[in-house]
This record gives C-alpha cells, sequence and structure tokens, in this order.
C-alpha cells in the first residue's frame, strides 16, 4: 500500500506526472462545471480537439524553436500568409489542391528558413527576428489579398465560383463521422516533432543549441544550419496550419490567427517546456494543448463572460506553470 | 547564443502583445465615436429619412450648375484600410465619384494611427483641396486638424465617427442601435413571440458591440414577447473562427435553439458552420449585420444566413453631400444612414430600405 503510494508519489513529482496533474485537475474543474452535462458528452471533447488543433499544429513547432533557446512570434502571420495563399491559388486561380498544398508549405518552410539564418548565421536575437518577420508576414497576407477576404466571391467579375471540395475535405470528420480531419493532421504534426526531438540526430542538436550554444558548437554541433532547419519546421507547420484555418473558415482572411502565436507560447510553457531552451519536448507541449483547450471549452460551455475569462486564464496559466515548477 | 532571461521574456510577451494589440482587433471599433454623436439623435433621423431621395436630384443639379471644366478636388481620409468594410468604404466614394468627371478623389490611408491621419489632413490643407472627407479613427486626436481646415475655408465631411465640438461642415454616419433593433424586430417576427436565441456578440468593449446588443433587446422586446429568450450568449469579438467555436458549446448544452444572431456577418457564418457539422443546420435561422456586398449579401444568397442588416459606409452619401456644397448648399450638422435588410426575398430588389 505504502509502496502504491510511494509510487504515484513517484509519478507524480515527475515532469510529466505534474503537467498530467494540471490537465487531469482541469478535467476535474471541467466535470463539476459540467454545464448541464454538456461536459460529459463525447462531442464536446471532439469539439475541443478541433478547436485546438491550429493552435497545436503552431505548439509544435513553437516546442522545436523554444527548445533551441529562441522564440518564433512569427507563426501566426505565416498562418495568415499561408491561409490568404492557399485560398487564392485554390479558389481563384483553381490550381490543384495537391500543388498548392505543396507550394503553400514549402512557402512556409522557406519562411522559417530564412528568420533561422538571421538567427543561426548573422547572430540576431529571435525576438526581433521574429517579430519583424511576423509584422512582414500580416503586410504580405493583407498585399496578396488586396485587403479582403479571399473566399468564393471574385471581387472584380461579381462572380461566384464554386468552393474547392478540399476545404470541406479538410474540415470533414472521418472514421465514421467521429474524429475531425484537422486533429489526425495536428496529431501527425505532433509525431513529427516527436520523431525530429527523439530519434534524428537534428533533435540531439536542437537540444545541445538550447542547452548552451557556445558548447554544442564546440563540440562540433553546426549551431547555424541546427538553427535554420528548426526555424524552417517552425514555419512548415505553421503553413500547415494556416491551410487548416483556411479549410475551416472557408475563405483566406488576411486578419486570421493574430495573437495565435501566443496561445502557442502559453502551450508550450503550461507544458513545462523551458522558454531558457535545452529541455523539454512536444509529449509535454501535447498536454499543454489539451489544458488550455480544456480551459476555454470549461468557460465556454459556461457561457463565462469575456472580462472573467481573461481573468480565469491568465491565472490557471500562473498556476499551471507553479504545479509544474521542477522543485 | 545567449538565453533569454526572465525579463526578457516578460518583454516578449508584452511587445508581440502590443505589436498584435495594435496591428490586431480589426474590430468594428468604427463607430467609436458614437457615443458623443448619439445624443443629438432624435433630432437627426428626419435628415436621414429624407436624404437618399433628395441625394440625386440634388447631384444632378450640382452637375448641371458646375461650370464645365471646374475640376474639383476632394481629399480622402481614411483611418484604416485594413478593414473590409472599410475597402468597401472607399470603393463606395469611388464609385459614386466615377460618375461625376469634374471630380477628382485623392485618397489618403492612414494604417489606424490618429497621428498619420492628422498629417494627413494637414497635408489637404496644404495643398488647398477643394472638400476634404474624412473617416476618423478617433475623435480627440483628430478634433483639431479637422478644425483647422474649417478654418482654412475647407468644408470637410466627417464619416462614421465624430469628431468632437462643432468645427466641420457635416457629419454623416449609421447608427448601431437601430440596425440591432431592427435585427430585434426580424427575429421576434420570425418567431412569432417565441423561440430560443444564441447571440453571439461582438466585442463587448466597443461601442459598436454594446450598441448592436442594446437595439437587439429593444427589437426583441421581452416584455411583449415573454416567449423570446436568449438561452446562451458569447463575446466572439467580431472573429469567425471565435464564433465557431462559441457556437460548438452553445450546440453543445441547447437542445433546441431557432434563431442565431451574430453582431456581423462573419460571426453568423462561423455559426453556421458549427450547426451545418452538428447536422442542425435545418433547425434554426442565422441573423448577422454588415451586409458587405461580397460578404453578408452573399450568404444570404447561398442560403447560408436568413437576414441580414447593413451597415452602410456612407460613401455614397458623402460624394453627394459633396456636390450640394460646391452647388452652394449648406447640409445638415448631421445625416443619418438609413439601414436595408436583406432577405431571400428582397435580395433581388437590393435588399429593403428600413427608414
Amino acid at each position: 500500500m505504502s509502496a502504491a503510494l510511494a509510487r504515484a508519489r513517484q509519478v507524480i513529482a515527475s515532469p510529466v506526472g505534474r503537467v498530467l496533474l494540471a490537465l487531469v485537475l482541469m478535467l476535474v474543474i471541467g466535470v463539476i462545471f459540467n454545464a448541464d452535462g454538456a461536459f460529459l458528452r463525447w462531442t464536446t471533447h471532439r469539439d475541443m480537439l478541433r478547436q485546438v488543433s491550429v493552435w497545436g499544429m503552431l505548439a509544435c513547432g513553437m516546442t522545436i524553436v523554444i527548445v533551441t533557446g529562441g522564440i518564433d512570434l512569427s507563426v501566426s502571420s505565416v498562418l495568415g500568409a499561408a491561409a490568404v495563399a492557399f485560398s487564392l491559388l485554390t479558389i481563384q486561380e483553381q490550381w490543384s489542391p495537391l500543388v498548392a498544398i505543396v507550394l503553400v508549405i514549402i512557402g512556409g518552410a522557406a519562411v522559417g528558413a530564412v528568420s533561422g539564418v538571421l538567427v543561426g548565421r548573422l547572430k540576431i536575437q529571435s525576438f526581433i527576428v521574429t517579430l519583424a518577420a511576423m509584422v512582414l508576414l500580416r503586410g504580405l497576407a493583407k498585399y496578396m489579398s488586396g485587403g479582403q477576404k479571399i473566399s468564393t466571391y471574385i471581387q472584380e467579375t461579381g462572380q461566384v465560383v464554386p468552393l474547392p471540395p478540399i476545404f470541406d475535405r479538410i474540415d470533414a470528420r472521418v472514421f465514421g463521422d467521429t474524429v475531425p480531419v484537422v486533429v489526425i493532421v495536428f496529431l501527425a504534426c505532433v509525431v513529427v516533432t516527436a520523431f525530429v526531438l527523439r530519434k534524428l540526430r537534428l533533435g540531439r542538436y536542437l537540444y545541445a543549441t538550447g542547452g548552451n550554444a557556445e558548447a554544442a558548437r564546440l563540440s562540433g554541433v553546426p549551431v547555424p544550419r541546427v538553427l535554420v532547419l528548426g526555424y524552417a519546421l517552425s514555419g512548415l507547420f505553421a503553413a500547415v496550419a494556416g491551410i487548416c484555418q483556411a479549410a475551416q473558415e472557408q475563405q483566406g482572411d488576411p486578419e486570421t490567427g493574430m495573437g495565435y502565436e501566443l496561445q502557442a507560447i502559453a502551450m508550450v510553457v503550461i507544458g513545462g517546456t523551458d522558454l531558457a531552451g535545452g529541455r523539454g519536448g512536444v509529449a509535454l507541449t501535447l498536454v499543454g494543448v489539451l489544458t488550455i483547450g480544456y480551459l476555454q471549452k470549461i468557460l465556454s460551455i459556461n457561457a463565462v463572460g469575456e472580462a472573467s475569462r481573461l481573468m480565469l486564464t491568465g491565472a490557471i496559466i500562473v498556476c499551471a506553470v507553479l504545479l509544474q515548477r521542477r522543485k | 547564443m545567449r538565453k533569454p532571461n526572465t525579463i526578457e521574456t516578460f518583454g516578449i510577451l508584452t511587445l508581440s502583445a502590443l505589436v498584435t494589440g495594435c496591428t490586431g482587433h480589426k474590430a468594428k471599433d468604427k463607430g467609436e465615436a458614437k457615443e458623443e454623436a448619439k445624443q443629438e439623435e432624435p433630432a437627426a433621423a428626419e435628415p436621414a429619412a429624407a436624404e437618399p431621395a433628395a441625394a440625386e436630384p440634388a447631384a444632378a443639379t450640382a452637375e448641371a450648375e458646375a461650370p464645365a471644366g471646374a475640376q474639383k478636388t476632394i481629399g480622402m481620409s481614411q483611418c484604416n484600410l485594413g478593414e473590409p468594410w472599410r475597402v468597401q468604404m472607399n470603393a463606395d466614394v469611388k464609385a459614386a465619384a466615377e460618375k461625376h468627371p469634374e471630380l477628382k478623389v485623392i485618397y489618403k490611408d492612414a494604417q489606424n494611427d490618429s497621428l498619420v491621419q492628422r498629417s494627413h489632413v494637414e497635408e489637404f490643407v496644404a495643398q488647398k483641396v477643394d472638400l476634404i472627407i474624412i473617416s476618423p479613427k478617433e475623435a480627440a486626436p483628430l478634433t483639431e486638424p479637422v478644425a483647422k481646415a474649417v478654418e482654412a475655408g475647407i468644408p470637410v465631411i466627417v464619416l462614421d465617427r465624430a469628431v468632437l465640438g462643432d468645427k466641420y461642415t457635416t457629419f454623416i454616419g449609421a447608427d448601431n442601435v437601430k440596425i440591432g433593433r431592427e435585427a430585434g424586430k426580424w427575429v421576434a417576427k420570425t418567431l412569432g413571440g417565441k423561440g430560443s436565441i444564441v447571440e453571439l456578440k461582438g466585442l463587448m468593449t466597443s461601442t459598436p458591440g454594446q450598441d448592436r446588443h442594446k437595439g437587439f433587446l429593444e427589437g426583441l422586446d421581452q416584455k411583449a414577447n415573454p416567449g423570446l429568450k436568449i438561452v446562451f450568449d458569447a463575446d466572439m469579438k467580431w472573429l469567425e473562427p471565435d464564433a465557431r467555436r462559441e457556437m460548438e458549446s452553445a450546440l453543445s448544452r441547447q437542445k433546441k435553439i431557432d434563431v442565431v444572431y451574430g453582431h456581423n456577418d462573419p460571426g453568423a457564418h462561423g455559426a453556421y458552420l458549427a450547426a451545418k457539422q452538428a447536422g442542425r443546420e435545418k433547425e434554426m435561422k442565422f441573423v448577422g449585420i454588415d451586409a458587405l456586398p461580397h460578404e453578408g449579401v452573399q450568404y444570404v444568397k447561398e442560403g447560408i444566413l436568413d437576414a441580414t442588416f447593413q451597415y452602410p459606409t456612407g460613401g455614397e452619401q458623402a460624394i453627394d453631400t459633396a456636390l450640394k456644397i460646391f452647388a452652394g448648399e449648406t447640409p445638415p450638422k448631421k445625416i443619418g444612414l438609413p439601414t436595408r435588410s436583406f432577405t431571400k426575398d428582397t435580395l433581388e430588389a437590393g435588399g429593403e430600405l428600413i427608414q
């Protein structure tokens, strides 16, 4: 009995255990404030998963960048530009969706790589580089779209074109109408991130760079190249998120995704990944994503007012971070 | 690479919040300054009624009276072309001005910066344009530049948001309370006085959000129609993804929903997408506000929304008023804009005018 208790204590004391504790507490809160049983219906959980997916994709890339000791503020704008570009190519230019998806993803990765070069080779702080990229890419999104949402209504002609089926396909549910496609995309991003961080040499290099860049360089880690790849991956995931965002809105809104970068950072930090770099992982981020997702869902089904929502969210983020703090 | 310390981290969060805060919230802060303008409301209702009818003949006289070749230059200062609605306003000004070849309009976009907009007005004055149309970002910082322009003998038409005091030529704007009220009346009539309503509000810290809510309650008139109940409401901050998220919560809580009222069309559209995924879109009606031609009106055409109420840009009326001023007339100090409702039945006719 006491052995089991000690073991339980040990689990709770481990980093993953502490993060899970925050999630479990969140679920308990949900069961208490279940909004006439709405929280107990599985559709609520399914909806929650769909809602966090886009943020989660950004959080995957953010985890990689934060592990290197940097930060990527540009993800929200990459998402916006990708949503616009994807809508322009598929709806207005009627390109094959596959070509459009590939191009947009390559574009996102390229943008990330440029940030990576500036951070890695030219040694500019990631905060400044990605802040600039955030502003620049938001401008690009507005430029490409002419300030208007790219929808099936063609401004110049006043004509309405049919919505390409790819939009409904991404926004659909599979496996007997149970699992939203975007959730699968999100989980795929998690798996790719986990693979990169754990199985590839690049992953070890990313941690080494974040732990101590100078030591890493001296022991033969090609730090600049590692950073370029890290930021490129972040841009890639943000582009994927942008395509999913466009599909869910059925349009490319140049303003979409504003503020999502903070959401993604909060998810990574709640997961326990260290902002100083070198520590953390995507499994932790996944728990962070779910914690924030459930928090928002509980506030939403209980129709909590906006002001209280913001205050509660702030307070709970602090509590969650305290909970997973290393003793 | 140096590790970011706590202060840096804090800086990162605040700074990026600042940046997103500045460029973000495309929100309909339009009409933010309407609070002040509203006090004059009752008096302004009549000219509003007369306006559209009077506009056409007046424009025609202006054209006839203007000596051939007398070029008039109008400076148009827009506070922010990042919002589709404001892009539409410029498009409306342009479309109206193109009908009169003697008019030349110079467009400037202040990109949501009051001080930039201030310098735009000053540039127009220095340039000695014949008239200024300004859609100000906010009242206080732009009151003085506008007053200076009027003192320099340049008439100024203030569009959508007011400036303080009375040193401007005329103010043209729409009334969110009235539009909300029309939406409320439509819902009450459509439901026959009984039903469950979901209200997806715009930013409730913004005047348009508050006004569209207040007007809606007035229009519903729950005292006279106790059967009308708002069963779920949430702040979706004018954003479609947020509206969809809140609607999913409404759907999981409420077994029966009869009407969804979104404070803007993207909000109502987001709610529709949520209902459609739950297979419940046929159960309820969707009502929005704004009625941009390529957005709300288009949604009605596609059968997504059942009704949308126009928040007019006033672009056309501004040019009409400018022509009147050039013809020597003195326009009323405040011109209220009528709204239009778009439903499946009135779509063909270009909406139904509500005075």
